[in-house]
C-alpha cells in the first residue's frame, strides 16, 4: 500500500474561513447587530498525492462544510484552496468545470444523491455528458460497464435500467462511487459515505473504496464523526471542533496516543461490542452540546467542555496548532500537564 | 442532445405510455380530434360553414332552432326531417317545356315548416310547381315568372308563392260552416299538402304518408333560358346530426368547423404561456437573491395589471384577429403557475441531486432543464390541461367584447350565441350542450395525457 505520506501535495488549504450571515427581517435589523455564524474558522491543511486524509468531528464542526469548500459549492469568506499547486479558490466558469473534472465528491446520502428519475445508466452517463466524454452511445456505455465493474455492481447490465429506488442503499453508494470515478478524477471528497449504510455493508464499502483508491491511485478526503472507520481507512486524520483544527497527524498516532482532549473524549466514546461491557454506559469526561458556531467562546474555544480546563484556557489567546513531531499536531496548551 | 439519443428515449418513453390506459384514452380523443380537423371538408354537411358562419344568406333556406333528426327515435309523433332532393326525371313536354320531377316519400307526422324550389337560372322562366299527392290528387301550388335572371340563386317558397292556391285546394272538402277558419288558421302550406283532404281539417290535420312527386314544368321560349342545379329543399322539422339554432345555422358544422380553433386557441396558449411561467418559475427559484426579486416585482406588475382595460386597448391598437387574441391571452395567461413553480423549484434547488449535479461540474442550463424541469413536468401538463379550456372559454368571453375574430368560429362563439339567445330558457339544448361538452371532453383529454405523463415521468408512483 501507499500511504503517501511521503508523496507531493495535492490539496493544500491556506487558513480557510466561511462566516455565514443569517436572514434577517426588516424589524430587525433595528435590533442587534446581527450574529455571525462562523462554520469554519482557519483551517489549513494539506492532502498529499495518493494518501486518504480524514476529517473528523461531530455534527456541528465544520467538517462538512470544508468538504463543500473544497468542492466549491460554496464559496470561501476567505482563506485559499491550492489544487496541485495552482491556487482554485476564485476561478472561471472553465476552469471550475476542468477542476471538478479532476475533483469529485460521495455525497452522505446515497438515497437523496441521485436524481430518482434518472436511469443507473443516465446516473452514470451525466458526467460524461457534462463534461463532452465520448460522443456515441456504445462508446459511453462501456464506459458505464466498466465503471459498474469497477465497484463491483454485476452483472452491469442488470443495473443499467434500473432506478435508484430499486437498488439498496449500498448498491447506490456503489453507483454513486462509479458515478464519480467515471470521470477518472485525481482526488475524491467521500463526506461521510457509510454513516447511512446498513452496518453490515459498510466494511464492504469502505473495502471497494480502497481497492479502488489502490488500483486507481486516487487521493480521497474523507469526512466522518466515526473514529473507527477513520482508523481503518484514513492515512492521516485532522480532528475538527467548531470550525478548527484541534489535532492533526497519522492515524495511529491520533487515536494510540492523542494529545487533545477533545480527541480523547471522541476515542473514549467509542463503543466497544465485546462481553461484559457492553451494558456499561459510559461516563464522558466532556459533557454538554457542542457550543453554537454564532457564539464561539473566547480563548481556546474547547474550554467549556473541557474537564481539564483552566482560567489560562479562557483569558489567553486561542492556541495555534503545535508540532509534536512526526507530523503530529494538536491545539493543546496544556497537553504536558494533562498528559 | 443527439438524435439517436432523442430517437432511443422518445422510445423507451413511448413503451412506458403505452400501458397507460387513460393515457391511451386521451391520446385517442386527441388523434380523433385532429383527424376530424383535417377531414372537416368531408364531414361537415356545410363546407364553408368556418368561414361564413355569419352569412345568414348562406343559411336562410334551413330550419330554425330545430332539434337533431334524431330526436325522432325519441318521439311518438315524428317530424319531417330537413332535406334536399336533388335528383330529378327530366321530360320534355311540347316546345320548349320542361318537367323536372322530384319524389319525396313522406312518412312522418308533422309536416316540414316549408319547401323551396331553388336553382340558378337564366333569362325569362315560367316555372309551375305541381305536387301530385299519394291520394292521387294533384295540386297546382307555384306558378310564377322568373324575370330576366343571369345566373343568379332563385328561391320560390312554397308557403310565400303558394299559401292562396293550398287554402283553395283545402276549400274543396272542407265543411262550408268551417270555410271562415281556413283564413285565418295557423296551418301552413306544407300542412295543407302532406295531411289527409277531408272535412274539419280546420280542427286538427291527419297526416297523409306515402310518395309524393313535384313536377316543377318549366318553359324554355326564350332563347337565354336555362336552369342549373334546381332542387327542392325540405325544411324540416329536425335537421342534421345536431340540429340549428335559432339562426338557422347548422350546429354541427359548427361544432366540427370549430374543433381546429379551439385546438389552435387552447394548445398554442397554454403551451406558449406554460413553457413561459414555468422556467420563468424555474429561474427566478434558481438563481435566487436579486434575480429572485426582480423576476418576481414584473411578475407582480403583471398578475395585478388589469386585464380587461388592456384587452379593449390591444382591441383598439390591432384588429381583432385570432393571433392577436392568442397573443393577448398568452400575455395574461403565462403568470398562471408561476408562483407554484417558483415554490416547487425552491424546494427541488435544495435536493442533494442538485448539489451532486453541480459538484460533477454541470452548468446552469443543465441544471435547470436536465434536473429540475422534468420534475415539473406533469405539474405543467396539469396546468396545461387546465389552461386549454380556460383559454377556449376565454377566447369566447373576449369576443363578447368585440374582440372576437369575426372571420372563424369557435365553440366559445356559439355558445355566446347560445346564451345571448336564451337558448337554455327556450330548451335548445342541442345549441348548449355540444359546445359546452366539447370543451369539457377536451379539458378531459389533456387531463388524461397529463396523468399518463406523470405516472411515467414520476417512477416512484408506478407499482412494480
Amino acid at each position: 500500500m501507499s500511504n503517501g505520506i511521503d508523496g507531493d501535495v495535492i490539496l493544500r488549504v491556506d487558513d480557510l474561513k466561511k462566516y455565514f450571515t443569517p436572514h434577517q427581517g426588516f424589524l430587525q435589523s433595528f435590533g442587534k447587530v446581527r450574529k455571525v455564524v462562523r462554520a469554519v474558522d482557519g483551517v489549513s491543511f494539506e492532502i498529499r498525492r495518493g494518501e486518504i486524509f480524514g476529517l473528523i468531528g461531530e455534527s456541528g464542526s465544520g467538517k462538512t462544510t470544508t468538504g463543500k469548500l473544497v468542492m466549491k459549492l460554496i464559496d470561501p469568506t476567505s482563506g485559499r484552496i491550492l489544487f496541485n499547486g495552482r491556487d482554485v479558490t476564485s476561478i472561471g466558469q472553465a476552469e471550475t468545470k476542468e477542476y471538478r473534472r479532476q475533483v469529485q465528491m460521495i455525497f452522505q446520502d446515497p438515497y437523496a444523491s441521485m436524481n430518482p428519475r434518472f436511469k443507473i445508466r443516465d446516473v452514470l452517463e451525466e458526467p460524461l455528458e457534462i463534461h463532452r466524454i465520448s460522443g456515441n452511445r456504445a462508446e459511453r456505455d462501456t464506459r458505464v460497464v466498466r465503471a459498474l465493474t469497477e465497484v463491483k455492481l454485476t452483472p452491469p447490465e442488470d443495473f443499467m435500467g434500473r432506478f435508484p429506488h430499486m437498488l439498496s442503499g449500498g448498491q447506490r453508494q456503489r453507483v454513486a462511487t462509479a458515478r464519480t470515478l467515471i470521470l477518472n478524477p485525481a482526488m475524491l471528497v467521500a463526506d461521510e459515505p457509510v454513516s447511512m449504510i446498513d452496518l453490515s455493508t459498510r466494511a464492504e464499502i469502505l473495502h471497494m473504496m480502497k481497492d479502488v483508491q489502490r488500483d486507481l491511485g486516487l487521493t480521497y478526503l474523507y469526512i466522518t464523526h466515526d473514529l473507527s472507520t477513520a482508523r481503518y481507512f484514513t492515512d492521516r486524520i485532522a480532528v475538527m471542533y467548531l470550525g478548527r483544527i484541534v489535532e492533526m497527524g497519522r492515524a495511529d498516532d491520533i487515536i494510540d496516543h492523542p494529545a487533545h482532549p477533545y480527541t480523547r473524549a471522541l476515542i473514549e466514546a467509542v463503543p466497544e461490542p465485546v462481553t461484559g461491557k457492553v451494558d456499561e454506559v459510559k461516563e464522558l469526561p466532556i459533557s454538554g452540546e457542542i457550543p453554537s458556531p454564532s457564539n464561539i467562546p473566547p480563548g481556546c474555544r474547547f474550554h467549556t467542555r473541557c474537564p481539564f480546563a483552566k482560567e489560562e484556557c479562557r483569558a489567553e489567546a486561542e492556541p495555534e496548532l503545535m508540532d509534536l513531531g512526526g507530523g503530529h499536531y494538536h491545539a493543546c496548551r496544556r497537553w504536558k500537564e494533562i498528559g | 442532445m443527439k438524435l439517436d439519443d432523442a430517437a432511443f428515449r422518445l422510445k423507451e418513453f413511448w413503451d412506458e405510455f403505452r400501458k397507460e390506459r387513460n393515457g391511451l384514452v386521451g391520446l385517442g380523443i386527441l388523434a380523433a380530434a385532429i383527424l376530424a380537423v383535417f377531414l372537416e371538408p368531408l364531414i361537415i354537411p356545410y363546407p364553408e360553414a368556418s368561414s361564413r358562419w355569419r352569412d345568414i344568406t348562406y343559411w336562410q333556406d334551413n330550419s330554425k332552432s330545430a332539434p337533431p333528426a334524431w330526436t325522432n327515435l325519441f318521439t311518438a309523433r315524428k317530424s319531417a326531417v330537413a332535406r334536399t332532393l336533388q335528383d330529378a326525371r327530366i321530360q320534355d313536354r311540347g316546345p320548349g317545356e320542361k318537367v323536372y320531377t322530384y319524389t319525396y316519400d313522406y312518412d312522418y307526422n308533422r309536416a316540414p315548416y316549408d319547401l323551396l324550389v331553388r336553382g340558378e337560372g337564366s333569362g325569362n322562366i315560367p316555372l309551375t310547381v305541381t305536387v301530385r299527392r299519394p291520394d292521387g290528387v294533384s295540386v297546382e301550388i307555384v306558378r310564377y315568372v322568373l324575370q330576366d335572371l343571369a345566373g343568379q340563386t332563385f328561391r320560390l317558397s312554397f308557403s310565400n308563392e303558394g299559401r292562396s292556391n293550398a287554402l283553395e285546394f283545402l276549400r274543396k272538402t272542407e265543411r262550408p260552416e268551417n270555410a271562415a277558419q281556413i283564413a285565418t288558421m295557423s296551418y301552413g302550406v306544407a300542412e295543407i299538402l302532406f295531411s289527409k283532404a277531408e272535412p274539419d281539417f280546420v280542427k286538427g290535420p291527419k297526416p297523409l304518408t306515402g310518395r309524393y312527386e313535384i313536377e316543377v314544368t318549366a318553359g324554355f321560349t326564350d332563347p337565354r333560358a336555362s336552369i342549373e342545379h334546381m332542387e327542392i329543399v325540405v325544411v324540416g322539422r329536425v335537421s342534421g346530426i345536431l340540429g340549428t339554432d335559432s339562426m338557422k345555422r347548422d350546429i354541427f358544422s359548427g361544432v366540427v368547423a370549430g374543433m381546429k380553433w379551439a385546438l389552435m386557441i387552447g394548445l398554442l396558449t397554454s403551451i406558449v404561456s406554460v413553457l413561459v411561467g414555468v422556467f420563468y418559475g424555474i429561474t427566478a427559484a434558481y438563481f435566487g437573491g436579486r434575480v429572485d426579486s426582480v423576476m418576481m416585482l414584473i411578475f407582480d406588475y403583471f398578475i395585478s395589471l388589469p386585464v380587461l382595460p388592456i384587452l379593449i386597448v390591444f382591441s383598439a391598437v390591432y384588429k381583432p384577429s385570432i393571433w392577436t387574441i392568442i397573443a393577448a391571452l398568452i400575455l395574461f395567461f403565462w403568470v398562471g403557475p408561476v408562483k407554484t413553480v417558483r415554490s416547487m423549484a425552491l424546494q427541488i434547488k435544495e435536493e442533494t441531486y442538485i448539489e451532486a449535479a453541480k459538484a460533477l461540474g454541470a452548468g446552469h442550463g443543465r441544471i435547470i432543464f436536465r434536473h429540475m424541469a422534468p420534475l415539473l413536468i406533469p405539474y405543467s401538463f396539469a396546468s396545461m390541461a387546465l389552461a386549454v379550456p380556460g383559454a377556449i372559454v376565454y377566447e369566447s368571453s373576449v369576443s363578447l367584447l368585440g374582440l372576437g375574430d369575426a372571420t372563424i368560429v369557435s365553440w366559445g362563439q356559439i355558445l355566446h350565441d347560445a346564451l345571448g339567445s336564451g337558448a337554455v330558457l327556450s330548451g335548445l339544448w342541442w345549441w348548449v350542450v355540444p359546445p359546452g361538452l366539447l370543451i369539457a371532453v377536451m379539458g378531459m383529454t389533456f387531463a388524461f395525457l397529463g396523468f399518463a405523463m406523470d405516472k411515467i415521468l414520476h417512477p416512484k408512483l408506478k407499482t412494480r
